[in-house]
């Protein structure tokens, strides 16, 4: 009786534990942009990205649903989905990964600077990023993470059509910023 | 020379169809008929169990939910813990949790992190 007594208290000492450190979004934001200059921008915004975040140990994870990016072109839109993410097939990206050396302390309204690696998997493809810089901050019990880097189409398996090559570029340009709340 | 009048006539309709196709609209999700009339709690059952099914079921379709609300912030309803419905602008009708509405959007999948079905440009239907 003692013993399962102790137990169902460890038992809930780490869950609490666990739960105190999460710190999460459902509406982060996470932008592409793959345009060349002088042509029809060539762009999407998603903010339904999920993100979360153990403020303990700096471990990350987040989700991007492809079909929740939006384009100001409607057509622009549709081939996005239909020929180059092919999002029936793959619905969703993820990354999961780990901030160095990340830590509460020390955080406050002021940006600092931390690096994030992980592995990036989108369109059926996986890819290492390392040593990426985030920007952070925190808030009012809100952290602020923010960064970007430049993927390449070819990594992912997307080709772009010979016809269109001029107007797409090869080299994309993501960003992203969450607001994690603490959960 | 009515020949050239016909011809410029043509290409000028052809120019403008051309355009519209281009520059077509985005789908307003608020006019469109929902496909499936559901439960929160019925469409995440079917997430859990069947994924791929489910995902090929809701995916990109304007669905109707119905449900309890669990958290309501500026922008967005969750509902029974397990629907997560974004609107494009504020929701400006007051709602509280607990409170029981049925809602029209657009299914953009799952998501497997927190275990919710992600529903975007969504209308309160009542």
């Amino acid at each position: 009786m003692m013993k399962k007594v102790t137990y169902l208290i460890l038992l809930l000492v780490s869950l609490s534990i666990t739960s105190q450190n999460r710190y999460l979004t459902k509406t982060g934001t996470v932008e592409f942009e793959a345009s060349v200059p002088s042509f029809e921008e060539v762009k999407a915004i998603n903010n339904s990205v999920t993100a979360i975040i153990n403020s303990e140990t700096g471990e990350f994870a987040a989700l991007v649903l492809i079909k929740g990016f939006r384009f100001k072109n409607a057509l622009m839109e549709e081939h996005f989905n239909e020929n180059y993410a092919e999002s029936d097939l793959y619905t969703k990206a993820t990354f999961k990964g780990k901030i160095i050396d990340f830590s509460l302390d020390g955080l406050n309204s002021e940006v600092k600077t931390f690096r994030l690696t992980g592995v990036l998997t989108f369109h059926g493809k996986t890819k290492k990023l390392e040593g990426l810089n985030l920007n952070i901050t925190i808030n009012e019990n809100i952290i602020t993470i923010s960064g970007k880097f430049t993927a390449d189409a070819s990594d992912f398996g997307i080709k772009i059509p010979k016809i269109v090559k001029s107007k797409i570029s090869e080299d994309i340009t993501v960003s992203f910023k969450f607001e994690l709340k603490k959960k | 020379m009515k020949r050239k009048l016909i011809v410029l006539l043509v290409l000028m309709l052809l120019a403008f169809a051309g355009y519209k196709y281009i520059y077509q609209d985005h789908r307003d999700i608020q006019k469109e008929q929902a496909e499936f009339v559901v439960s929160s709690t019925s469409i995440t059952k079917e997430f859990l169990q069947k994924s791929i099914e489910a995902e090929k079921k809701y995916l990109n379709k304007t669905i109707e939910i119905s449900g309890v609300i669990t958290e309501i912030t500026e922008n967005d309803i969750t509902l029974n813990n397990n629907v997560f419905c974004q609107f494009s602008s504020k929701i400006t009708t007051l709602f509280t949790t607990k409170d029981s509405i049925t809602i029209k959007g657009r299914c953009i999948g799952y998501d497997d992190l927190l275990e919710l079905v992600k529903i975007d440009q969504s209308t309160i239907i009542e």
